[in-house]
């Protein structure tokens, strides 16, 4: 009884201080958080649609996830870089490398879509 | 003077060949028969056939089986269009035909009439081997039938038999139906059953057997019944045409004369239905009928007028070929509705049946399948009775280029807008990451 309780509270305990940590956070770390939550969601939507309707144009599909999924991998990689505790790059130049690599990604993403 | 008669000469033996009158493609029916006899009686005995043979245009060459000068082809090109052996027999030909000889003339595309007789000689025999039938082993065995024998004043031993057992075929045997049993005494053969180039025309009934009609049977006979053959004819691959049977007396004035009357049945015929069968029969096998030919194979994409090279996947395609039936004195067009046409790459994609406009144009139009390859275009057209068509055309097909797949699907439009999406928001993204503190 008392394990149970003191677990629950242990993970009710936990919540709260990832809660809090995480309001701690600077504003624009979590606008790219909500920039990765965007993608990872149409790519789920993607996935289902995929599931319900069949695989057709397979190549459009596989177009579309690799959108999104590259756009949230690139969008990671832009908020690990940015933050204050990294010191190998200036942030301007993460900045700069972001956009150039999703330039790149939509490149290749508009050629397969067909 | 020598320079214009030389002159004069060549150009004369240059069109030599085209004054011709012989057997051709453009009129399949033959003109030159050799007839291989045994001895001239025959010509005589046999008149009618003879004569009914002459006017219809054939020209008839009589010669001796052992003749020392018959030839069948001299520097190459061959003297007669058909031969008919009427020489059961001979033991050995004269002049340079043999065994070989015939079986190369046959393989030319030349036709052949074959009697054998009681008195077959093994040369008749392996001719007759080589076309596909087993004559009776028993060289004194004839075809005795003791239930459809022909009723004669004289008690016989019932070798004569009466058989009306035909193969239903009018193309073959023409469309008057042939009313009077037919008179046969000779003996039978059997076809293999593997066979199929064989067919029976003139079968005899299942209570006949082949066996010697002067000496008691010691074991059953081993050719019995309807497996017994009396007429067979050969269509072979390269269409040429042989009739063979184990009678010379089936052609005779006097068989053709003479009335029969089956025993056990009541009526009496006047005449005999040797006559009409064989006349028949000889039309058929001297391609006067039944001979097909196929010119004019065209294909082309629907809408189109001229031939390409090659085609793509998913094409819409027509392809026609005209097919004519010589009638005896010219080309009349060929009407059926059972001619197909395959797309074929190692097995066939498409199959269809080709239509016709009564003027043997046949046409028929279908969608090139979703495979690519080295395909052809097949006719292959067997009928029972006619020539085999056979026409093959390759044509290539090829997948479709980078710019011929579908665009914007309406089943990808989600794949779409979640793509153009994810640009627009790395557009807005980027401005405000840059304009944010």
């Amino acid at each position: 009884m008392a394990r149970e309780k003191s677990s629950k509270d242990n993970a009710q305990a936990l919540f709260h201080s990832l809660r809090s940590a995480y309001a701690a956070t600077p504003v624009n770390l979590k606008i790219i958080d909500l920039y990765v939550g965007f993608a990872v969601f149409t790519a789920l939507i993607q996935v289902v649609y995929m599931a319900t309707v069949g695989s057709f144009p397979f190549n459009s599909f596989l177009s579309g996830v690799l959108s999104c999924v590259g756009t949230a991998v690139l969008a990671v990689c832009l908020r690990i870089q940015v933050n204050k505790e990294f010191k190998d790059l200036p942030p301007e130049r993460a900045f700069a490398d972001f956009v150039l690599c999703n330039l790149v990604l939509h490149l290749v993403i508009m050629n397969f879509l067909g | 003077m020598g320079k214009l008669w030389v002159i004069s000469i060549a150009s004369i033996s240059i069109l030599l060949p085209f004054l011709c009158n012989a057997f051709s493609p453009e009129s399949p029916t033959d003109r030159r028969l050799l007839v291989l006899l045994d001895d001239f009686a025959i010509k005589s005995s046999h008149s009618i056939y003879f004569n009914s043979l002459k006017s219809r245009g054939f020209d008839l060459e009589f010669k001796l089986a052992d003749d020392p000068k018959i030839a069948l082809q001299r520097y190459g090109q061959y003297l007669y269009d058909a031969l008919i052996l009427f020489c059961p027999s001979v033991e050995r030909f004269g002049g340079s035909i043999d065994y070989a000889a015939i079986i190369d003339f046959v393989d030319s595309g030349h036709d052949l009439i074959i009697a054998a007789d009681s008195n077959a000689s093994d040369l008749i025999r392996e001719v007759g081997n080589e076309s596909g039938v087993e004559f009776d082993e028993d060289p004194s065995a004839m075809v005795i039938d003791h239930i459809s024998y022909a009723v004669s004043e004289t008690e016989g031993d019932h070798t004569l038999i009466a058989s009306d057992d035909l193969i239903k075929s009018d193309v073959i045997l023409g469309s008057k139906r042939i009313a009077a049993p037919i008179l046969f005494r000779g003996i039978g053969h059997s076809l293999n059953p593997a066979n199929n180039l064989v067919l029976k025309v003139l079968s005899a009934s299942p209570s006949a057997y082949s066996a010697n009609p002067k000496s008691k049977l010691s074991t059953p006979p081993t050719l019995i019944g309807s497996a017994i053959s009396l007429v067979s004819i050969v269509q072979a691959r390269n269409n040429a045409r042989i009739l063979i049977t184990g009678t010379l007396s089936m052609f005779s004035n006097r068989f053709f004369r003479s009335g029969v009357q089956k025993a056990g049945s009541h009526t009496k015929h006047e005449k005999s239905g040797n006559e009409q069968f064989l006349t028949e029969i000889s039309k058929w096998v001297f391609h006067e009928r039944c001979h097909l030919k196929a010119v004019n194979v065209k294909h082309h994409k629907v809408g189109e007028t001229d031939e390409p090279a090659l085609y793509r996947i998913n094409d819409e395609l027509e392809y026609s070929v005209e097919i004519f039936e010589w009638s005896g004195t010219s080309w009349e067009p060929y009407v059926a509705n059972d001619v197909q046409v395959q797309f074929y790459m190692m097995s066939p994609y498409v199959l269809k049946t080709m239509s016709h406009d009564k003027k043997g144009l046949y046409s028929t139009s279908f969608k090139v399948p979703d495979v690519y390859g080295v395909f052809q275009f097949k006719v292959e057209y067997q009928k029972l009775g006619y020539t085999s068509l056979s026409l093959s055309k390759q044509i290539p097909v090829r997948p479709y280029r980078h710019n011929e797949y579908e665009r914007f699907i309406p089943a990808a439009y989600p794949y779409y807008g979640a793509a153009f999406s994810m640009m627009a928001g790395f557009f807005i993204f980027s401005f405000v990451h840059l304009y944010s503190k």
